[in-house]
C-alpha cells in the first residue's frame, strides 16, 4: 500500500548491521527490532503498531518481530483504532550455516592473526543457503583458551569483540543448534 | 422482461470491489468476480493462510459508510484500512478511496458481506494452507 516502512534499528554507518531491513527472511528464532513510519498525505504519522497475520510463525512481542518458524506471514500496520494503514508480507527461514564477518563486512574465515593488546569485532551472520537472514539469534561463543584471547560483549546481540591477551592459540565457536562457524585466532607478542 | 431488467438493474446498484495489493512469491492473494447471465453476483477470494490483500470498494465512487463483516473471522478476518488516496466520486468530485484488508488466519471456507448505502455485496473466501517446503509445482 506504499504508505509505511519497516527498518531495523540500525546506525546509518554501521554496514554489518544483520537488521537493517527485514528484505531477507528473518532467521528461526530471531528478533527483529523494528522501525516503523509512515507518510500519509495530509497528516503526521498516526500512532502505529504491528500485528502478526500468524503468530506461530511471527509474533510480535513488545514492538519486535520475533521469528517462531519457517513460513510466511503478514506484519499488519494499523493505527490506534485497527485501521490498517499498510502490510508487508515476511518471511521466516532455518538457519543452514553461520559465518563471521568484520565490522566492515569483510568476510573472516580460517585463522586470524592479533598482536597482543590489539582487538578486532565479530559479526555472524546467519544464512539459509545462499541466502542472508535477518534478525538477531542467542548465538553461544565459545573460546578454548580465554588465557591468549578475551571474547567481550559490545552492547550488540549477535557481535563480539575478540581482545588479544596474551601470546598463544586459541579457537573461537560460533554455534546455533546444529550450525557453527570456527575461527582460530593466534596471538603473537 | 421488466422483471430482468430489474434484476441486472439492482445487481449493477451493489458494491464492486477491486484487488490492490500484488500477491507474494509462493502464496495466493486472488480474488476474481463471478458473473453470471445476471451479471456480477458476487466476489470468490482465495488467500494462503498468514497472507493479506488490500481491497477497495466502490458503489459510485468510494462506497459509503463502507461496513464489512465476516462471518467466521478465525478463517477470514477483516480490517478497515486507510490507502490515502483519493479517487473520482461519480459527478461529485473525488473523495478518499474505502478500502479493506483481509487477513487468512486459519484454513476454511467463509463469506465476507460489505455492505454500503443499504447496498450488500459477498464474497466468498476460501483459506488454504501454505504449501510445505519444496511441495510447490509449476501447475498454478
Amino acid at each position: 500500500m506504499h504508505q509505511a516502512t519497516l527498518v531495523g534499528q540500525c546506525a546509518e554507518t554501521d554496514a554489518a548491521c544483520s537488521r537493517r531491513h527485514p528484505l531477507a527472511p528473518l532467521a528461526v528464532g530471531a528478533r527483529f527490532h523494528p522501525d516503523v513510519s509512515a507518510e500519509i498525505a495530509g497528516t503526521s504519522t498516526p500512532s502505529l503498531r504491528l500485528e502478526s497475520a500468524a503468530p506461530d510463525i511471527l509474533s510480535v512481542e513488545a514492538g519486535d518481530l520475533v521469528a517462531r518458524k519457517a513460513g510466511a506471514a503478514a506484519v499488519l500496520i494499523s493505527t490506534d483504532d485497527g485501521s490498517v494503514v499498510d502490510f508487508v508480507h515476511v518471511w521466516v527461514a532455518p538457519v543452514t550455516h553461520i559465518t563471521l564477518a568484520k565490522r566492515d563486512g569483510e568476510r573472516v574465515s580460517g585463522s586470524l592473526g592479533l598482536a597482543v593488546g590489539e582487538d578486532v569485532t565479530i559479526d555472524p551472520a546467519l544464512w539459509s543457503g545462499a541466502q542472508r537472514l535477518s534478525g538477531d539469534e542467542d548465538l553461544t561463543w565459545t573460546v578454548s583458551d580465554d588465557r591468549a584471547l578475551a571474547v567481550l560483549r559490545d552492547g550488540s546481540a549477535g557481535r563480539r569483540r575478540l581482545k588479544a591477551r596474551a601470546p598463544g592459540h586459541s579457537t573461537i565457536t560460533v554455534a546455533l543448534g546444529d550450525s557453527k562457524a570456527i575461527l582460530d585466532v593466534e596471538v603473537v607478542p | 422482461m421488466k422483471h430482468v431488467l430489474l434484476l441486472v438493474a439492482l445487481a449493477a446498484c451493489n458494491p464492486t470491489l477491486t484487488v490492490q495489493s500484488p500477491q507474494p512469491p509462493g502464496r495466493i492473494a486472488r480474488m476474481d468476480p463471478v458473473r453470471t447471465f445476471w451479471g456480477l453476483q458476487r466476489y470468490r477470494l482465495e488467500l494462503s493462510r498468514g497472507v493479506a490483500i488490500a481491497l477497495t470498494c466502490d458503489l459510485d465512487g468510494p462506497c459509503e459508510h463502507m461496513q464489512v463483516v465476516s462471518d467466521d473471522p478465525a478463517i477470514a478476518e477483516v480490517r478497515p484500512a486507510s490507502l490515502g488516496v483519493l479517487q473520482q466520486g461519480g459527478l461529485d468530485g473525488e473523495q478518499t478511496s474505502a478500502a479493506l484488508v483481509v487477513v487468512g488466519k486459519a484454513p476454511g471456507a467463509t463469506r465476507l458481506h460489505v455492505r454500503s448505502k443499504g447496498k450488500e455485496r459477498d464474497v466468498v473466501v476460501t483459506v488454504v494452507a501454505p504449501p510445505e517446503p519444496g511441495a510447490l509445482t509449476a501447475a498454478r
